[in-house]
């Protein structure tokens, strides 16, 4: 009896084409906008080096330490020699970040305040306050020049090394997919309200027809929920192959793990849709509008729409993240990608568990042995 | 004017769906006019980088001046030194370079002993590399003190160290003129205004259409009195004046916070586009409601479309950093020559032959778009008719 509801829960969910494309199909369309919208995003920052015109003059001429020093920054300036007027038009067609002139002194023409052109300007300074400290040393110090040259100063010791946060880059775009899989578990929810109608007599005529049955409620309740989850779990894995498979996010390599996130995921958005279902007795509309809106404002907590608020929300107010299952999901995948310690992604999963285990218990308690008077 | 009628009051019954997109619009724009200040290009400001600064040596001038020359020239964030908020902030860009002065660092510099500090950075990052020139900069200074004026004085090395850091090359700004305040914000509320306007005008418009297209009530109303030319005369003033109804309330916040420059040069391009854009909009609408069949089927759609054009013509993310294919693709839909020319008329100092041209080229693309999309409608409602 099990099984033949089970088979027949899982071909009415599938045969729902509505459904199916909320829960299957926009996900996915879902994730190729994000993937085409966001690939450049985050290699935006990735330091291109800057475009600088230098305008010969006599004064540059006099100037050959200026020359030099330039030359040596060959890792961060592509440079141009050019003359006054092609240096103006190369600015204003944005050729060039700015362009360099002594007239007498160091001039540096720019006609916008970015990063770039701080860069061009650090490295201006730099070479003035070199000048400025030989002279220092000089007045300071006479002999220090007699004593040997000032070479050492050109020479240059890289005083940084780099420290790995960890294996994984960085990366906030993985963060909106992150989200965007919590949306596709709470979407599981679309089930959930679908299962509940369906064994509800007062909800749907199928529902009459089954509690006239002889048949143990919870039993035939069991047998939906799992046919949910069977028909979430799928639809999630698929998104999830497409999403690393086709559109190359990185999820780490703990395989296990984002397994069973997706699982634990998954029973808790079914859960969730049978828990609204079960306490809002108001029609199927209501349920999904419900639904939906609490699913993307819990989605834009976990930082679905802009990446920052996800850091506001751990950094601000943690007690909201932690009462938030689609940040308990966003949150595990992110732990799994980019923490080296499991602690963090064991605290989200047992407090999912919890979720899903609330969330149960309240549609078994408003289900169970409801009588009607009349329907 | 029955149908006229009818037609708002099919538009009234499904308001709640309706409504949503507008709540959804109106809280875009004001959290982005509230939170988004773009910067003024009359003076030469340096860029500050927000940077994590944590010191495992003790308390010297050295490290001292340290952090003071790269709070002058950076943001300097103050995070807890754990591990794991040390990488969220990075993760999030709330920090895009971490720097630790390791123990011991003050005495083997002064000592002229090899050092290094450890950096903990986005990779390839612009900032790393400034951040980079910046430090380096110091601990070279520095240690050419410290080679040629062995036994200075901490006092006296970091004196000459502020005196010399304090050089400035001068900077020009060549300023394109001013530039409105308000001119690139309206422009992105003028971008966010697409999403709404497509989602609402494709509910709007499909749930009249289920209704009208509904084939018993269509043969109720063919036998009436009503000339079929007056009926559709008054199903075109309807699905007119639902649009510019709708136009209307979605300009009206820019009103309200741009004030008077919404009158400006700028201000009147930008509503000129926007009601060019409406009526493209609106008649890919009419295209949808004559093709969709169910309910379930039209918030499907008008969420794929409004969600995937936004996506795809750079109302989300911006056109510039859209890849070139995704443009190409976009191209062939009536947002991407919207945001366009919004962004064109935004960026305009000021407006002559040059960039007047292509703002209305593009306004034309998308009047050619709405025209092209009626006539396929046209030609298919002529079609159903003959078959039927």
């Amino acid at each position: 009896m099990f099984l033949f509801n089970y088979r027949y829960r899982l071909k009415c969910i599938f045969k729902d084409r509505q459904l199916m494309f909320w829960t299957f199909m926009f996900p996915i369309l879902l994730a190729t906008l994000f993937n085409l919208a966001f690939a450049n995003l985050s290699s935006s920052d990735n330091f291109k080096k800057v475009n600088v015109a230098v305008v010969q003059n006599e004064q540059l001429d006099q100037n050959p330490a200026f020359v030099k020093a330039l030359d040596g920054a060959d890792n961060l300036f592509v440079v141009k020699y050019t003359t006054q007027d092609q240096a103006a038009v190369l600015l204003s067609d944005h050729d060039i970040d700015g362009y360099i002139t002594f007239d007498p002194d160091l001039n540096l023409v720019v006609n916008q305040s970015s990063l770039n052109q701080t860069i061009i300007r650090g490295f201006l300074d730099d070479f003035k306050q070199s000048s400025a400290t030989i002279t220092t040393i000089i007045t300071q110090n006479p002999s220090a020049l007699a004593n040997g040259n000032l070479e050492g100063i050109s020479s240059r010791t890289e005083y940084l090394k780099a420290v790995a946060a960890n294996q994984s880059n960085p990366d906030p775009v993985v963060n909106y997919f992150y989200a965007m899989i919590a949306m596709t578990c709470l979407y599981g929810g679309f089930l959930g309200v679908k299962e509940v109608v369906a064994i509800q007599a007062d909800l749907s005529d199928v529902g009459a027809r089954i509690n006239l049955a002889p048949t143990n409620k919870l039993t035939v309740f069991l047998a939906s929920i799992m046919a949910a989850t069977t028909v979430q779990l799928l639809e999630l894995l698929i998104l999830l192959a497409f999403i690393i498979g086709v559109l190359g996010i990185s999820f780490g390599d703990q395989l296990g793990y984002i397994a069973l996130t997706c699982v634990v995921g998954s029973l808790t958005g079914v859960t969730f849709g049978t828990c609204i279902a079960a306490i809002i007795k108001k029609g199927e509309g209501l349920k999904i509008g419900i639904l939906i809106g609490s699913t993307m404002i819990m989605c834009f907590l976990a930082g679905m729409m802009s990446a920052n608020i996800k850091y506001t929300v751990m950094t601000k107010a943690p007690i909201l993240g932690y009462l938030n299952p689609a940040n308990l999901i966003t949150d595990s995948f992110y732990a799994l990608y980019y923490y080296n310690t499991h602690t963090q992604f064991f605290t989200d999963i047992l407090l999912l568990c919890g979720f899903t285990l609330f969330f149960s218990s309240v549609t078994y308690f408003v289900l169970r042995r409801q009588k009607y008077a009349s329907l | 004017m029955q149908v006229y009628k009818a037609f708002f009051k099919v538009i009234q019954k499904n308001r709640a769906q309706i409504l949503i997109y507008l709540v959804v619009f109106m809280a875009l724009a004001l959290i982005l006019s509230g939170a988004y200040n773009p910067p003024q290009d009359t003076d030469f400001t340096k860029v500050k980088v927000n940077i994590a600064f944590i010191n495992d040596d003790g308390d010297s001038q050295l490290v001292a001046g340290l952090k003071t020359y790269l709070g002058e020239n950076a943001n300097l964030v103050a995070i807890p030194d754990e591990t794991q908020k040390l990488q969220d902030a990075l993760f999030f860009r709330q920090v895009e370079y971490i720097l630790r002065v390791p123990a011991g660092f003050t005495e083997d510099m002064l000592n002229g002993k090899e050092v290094q500090l450890e950096k903990t950075t986005v990779p390839d990052s612009t900032s790393n590399i400034y951040m980079d020139l910046l430090i380096n900069k110091y601990l070279n200074t520095v240690k050419t003190y410290t080679t040629y004026l062995p036994g200075l004085s901490q006092d006296d090395l970091s004196q000459n160290l502020e005196k010399d850091l304090a050089e400035q090359s001068k900077v020009t700004m060549i300023s394109n003129g001013t530039h409105s305040i308000y001119a690139e914000k309206s422009g992105y509320y003028f971008n966010y205004l697409s999403y709404s306007l497509f989602a609402i005008l494709i509910l709007g418009v499909c749930s009249v259409m289920l209704v009208f297209n509904d084939t018993d009530l269509k043969r109720r109303n063919l036998c009436s009195p009503i000339r079929s030319a007056n009926m559709n005369m008054q199903m075109v003033l309807g699905n007119l004046s639902f649009a510019i109804l709708t136009w209307l309330v979605l300009i009206s916040a820019s009103f309200i916070m741009y004030g008077s420059f919404m009158f400006t040069a700028t201000g009147l391009l930008l509503l000129l586009n926007s009601f060019v854009f409406t009526l493209a909009v609106l008649s890919i609408s009419y295209l949808i409601g004559n093709l969709v069949k169910s309910r379930g089927a039209m918030s499907a759609i008008a969420n794929v479309f409004a969600l995937g054009t936004s996506f795809i013509s750079g109302v989300f993310v911006p056109q510039e950093l859209l890849g070139a294919n995704v443009l190409t693709i976009a191209s062939f839909t009536p947002t991407y020559w919207y945001v366009k020319a919004n962004n064109e008329i935004t960026a305009a100092v000021s407006f002559n032959t040059g960039n007047l041209s292509s703002i209305f080229t593009s306004m034309v693309l998308v009047l050619a778009f709405g025209v092209a999309v009626l006539g396929v409608t046209l030609v298919l409602i002529k079609q159903r008719r003959v078959e039927s």
